[in-house]
């Protein structure tokens, strides 16, 4: 054979391989299982612990899942033009099921864990679930509180505490609000009152009723108070931060790409608010079933 | 740079200086003073808190949170050392971060029940979970708990061996099998008491579960005590750990096979009776309550103060077969950023919660259990 037939024997068999790989990419995911599975089945298996609403719990009229997580998992699902199959599985259990894949993924109101990125892979947040001030939309320590802490990250306490100088700050009694609300009396030497009710909501009233000027709960619980007609909102970043994110096994790059450029859309579309920067009420979610005040930005399709 | 005129000095310096920068990275001890001997004051001699120093890595941490335990007026930890990390190899033994740990429980006073667990990938099948070990590797955690207990010889009286072996997960995701348990303990036993007889063994340390009969997630605690029981482990153990959690009911609610709540304990017990077993103790290595503002399993705040105070007295009072109650958990190295941080006691920048402050009062008898906060 000369050295010319050579050359086109081997560019070929090179253009063979890359037309394999490509139809292999196409139709697999590069070498993702998991998602190649998700297509062929039709049924994507998400694990869940359903005890923690309005993110997912049984229904009590249907006894089947429910919640913000359980539509969420079911419009990403209908947009790849597959089922959500959920699956019941203890919280303590969850990642663990996703590395041993006994779940395609799971979404339970998981927080990004950095430390466990070595064995599992999390998408983009897809919420942001954690410790806010709360403060009557007109509150005149807006425009300050709004400045601490820049654009993103947990802002420093003491950065955050020299505005509250003066102030009360209520919290539920013994909560995780009531704690940071004594880090901060501490940044400012005890210069600021420390209101203390028996419940999230209790305290939230007493931001209503003039009886304290910043309430500290989490966002949830201030985005499920708005829903009911109370008119507070979220200032500046959260004094901590508890991203929501789904969470796939390592070896699903297809998979994981999918789920970022699914939540891209919905963001894109209203359907998610984007989950960074300050919290905003209600409207840090927008679906109507879990926050009933708020005004769903798109119509859902959820199967 | 102009060199010294004799050289063997010159490389002497040089060794000073390479050892002065390699001897702090070779031992954790350099970092913190081990202080005075300490003793925990308390009213109730059967308080405990688990720990999670595992995957604490700073000494001062270590050492600032069995601090905090003891100045809380707990006697008793319960922590978790891994199988894998203190023998990397097949006989090769490293007990640098678990040395540390002990040492510093002992100086604050403490007590410390060593739960057991975490097999090592040269102890397994390839491609298999952490948690999964089958009877060929049963030799291999006995030798190794051998090894655990003679080297903590005086320090460590009670060791834990597994944890939640009822559960799936906690058993490398395979069935869970109560007679391959038992198996498991009565290969340790006579390996550890061989070692040191002054060890005792804890088994069980069952999670409370409703799981039926052929869930692939689990089997309840109560079938499978007695599937222990059926398999023969009952002389392979000493002590029953138990894991007490109330969920959303009170301490004082009434025990039932198809509730979870804190007494529940109170039925393994009469199964331990019913198979002669009365004689032996109980330690609740798990338990406590979770103050979570929407988890359907959570209390109140005020409620878990009051919870977690009635359960230590009911400990003390009601229960002399429980020789301690261990409140999981007493502070996270790292938020976990779910519910599960709503079990804590302390921050993980070390700021007591309410329930701390609350409980701490409780043990210097300040405050008593039925008050409101």
């Amino acid at each position: 054979m000369t050295r010319r037939r050579w050359a086109i024997v081997a560019l070929l068999l090179l253009v063979a391989l890359l037309a394999g790989l490509l139809v292999r990419r196409t139709l697999l995911g590069s070498g993702d299982r998991t998602w190649a599975r998700i297509r062929q089945t039709g049924v994507w298996r998400v694990g869940m612990d359903p005890s923690f609403p309005p993110f997912e719990n049984l229904d009590g009229v249907t006894g089947l899942p429910a919640g913000f997580d359980v539509d969420l998992a079911r419009v990403i699902a209908a947009r790849w033009g597959v089922r959500a199959e959920f699956v019941g599985v203890g919280f303590d259990q969850l990642m663990d099921a996703v590395v041993a894949n006994r779940v395609d993924s799971a979404i339970s109101a998981l927080t990004v864990a950095p430390h466990r990125t070595e064995e599992m892979r999390f998408s983009e947040p897809y919420l942001e679930a954690g410790m806010v001030l709360a403060v009557p939309e007109s509150s005149r320590l807006r425009p300050a509180l709004e400045a601490v802490g820049g654009r993103s990250g947990e802002p420093a306490m003491a950065e955050v505490a020299q505005p509250l100088a003066g102030q009360r700050v209520v919290a539920e009694w013994g909560s995780e609000g009531d704690a940071l609300a004594r880090r901060l009396q501490a940044q400012v030497n005890g210069d600021l009152r420390l209101v203390l009710r028996n419940s999230t909501d209790d305290a939230l009233r007493a931001v209503l009723a003039g009886e304290a000027d910043v309430a500290i709960v989490d966002a949830i619980s201030l985005a499920l108070f708005a829903g009911d007609g109370g008119s507070l909102v979220a200032v500046g970043q959260p004094l901590r931060s508890d991203p929501y994110a789904i969470v796939v096994p390592k070896h699903a790059p297809e998979l994981l790409r999918q789920v970022n450029e699914a939540l891209a859309a919905l963001r894109d579309d209203g359907t998610l608010a984007a989950p960074t920067g300050a919290v905003a009420t209600c409207c840090i979610l927008t679906f109507s079933r879990c926050f009933p005040a708020c005004s769903p930005a798109s119509s859902m399709t959820a199967s | 740079m102009k060199s010294s005129r004799n050289p063997v000095a010159d490389v002497m310096v040089l060794l000073a200086l390479l050892l002065a920068l390699l001897l702090p990275t070779r031992s954790y001890r350099h970092w913190v003073e081990f202080g005075p001997q300490q003793q925990v004051i308390t009213q109730n001699p059967k308080m405990g808190v688990h720990t999670r120093l595992t995957d604490e890595v700073e000494p001062w941490k270590i050492q600032r949170t069995l601090e905090m335990v003891r100045q809380m007026g707990a006697p008793w930890i319960v922590e978790y050392f891994l199988w894998a990390a203190h023998e990397p190899q097949r006989g090769v033994y490293d007990w640098g971060h678990a040395d540390l740990v002990i040492d510093h429980a002992v100086n604050q006073g403490l007590t410390v029940i060593a739960r057991l667990g975490y097999v090592p990938e040269w102890a397994r099948p390839p491609r298999t979970n952490h948690l999964y070990l089958d009877a060929t590797g049963y030799d291999d955690f006995a030798r190794f708990a051998a090894a655990f207990a003679e080297h903590f010889q005086g320090r460590v009286k009670q060791i834990i061996i597994w944890n939640e072996p009822n559960l799936s997960q906690e058993w490398g995701f395979r069935p869970v099998d109560p007679a391959g348990y038992a198996e498991l303990l009565c290969r340790v036993y006579p390996a550890v008491k061989a070692a040191n007889p002054d060890v005792q063994i804890l088994a069980g340390a069952l999670a409370p579960t409703l799981a039926p009969p052929g869930s692939e997630w689990g089997l309840n605690d109560l079938d499978y005590l007695q599937q222990m029981y059926d398999a023969g482990a009952g002389p392979c153990f000493d002590i029953l750990a138990a894991h007490a959690y109330g969920w959303t009911f009170s301490p004082d609610d009434p025990p039932s096979a198809d509730a979870v709540n804190f007494r529940r304990v109170e039925l393994l017990r009469d199964i331990m009776a019913r198979n002669g077993d009365a004689a032996k103790q109980v330690m609740i290595t798990e338990g406590g309550w979770n103050d979570h503002p929407r988890w359907t399993k959570a209390v109140r705040p005020a409620e878990r103060v009051q919870y977690t105070l009635r359960a230590y007295e009911k400990a003390l009072r009601d229960w002399p077969w429980v020789d301690s109650l261990a409140i999981w958990a007493f502070r996270y190295p790292r938020p976990t950023g779910t519910y599960q941080d709503y079990y804590t006691l302390v921050g993980g920048d070390f700021q007591p919660k309410r329930i701390y402050l609350e409980t701490q009062a409780y043990a210097q008898g300040l405050r008593s259990q039925e008050a409101q906060p």
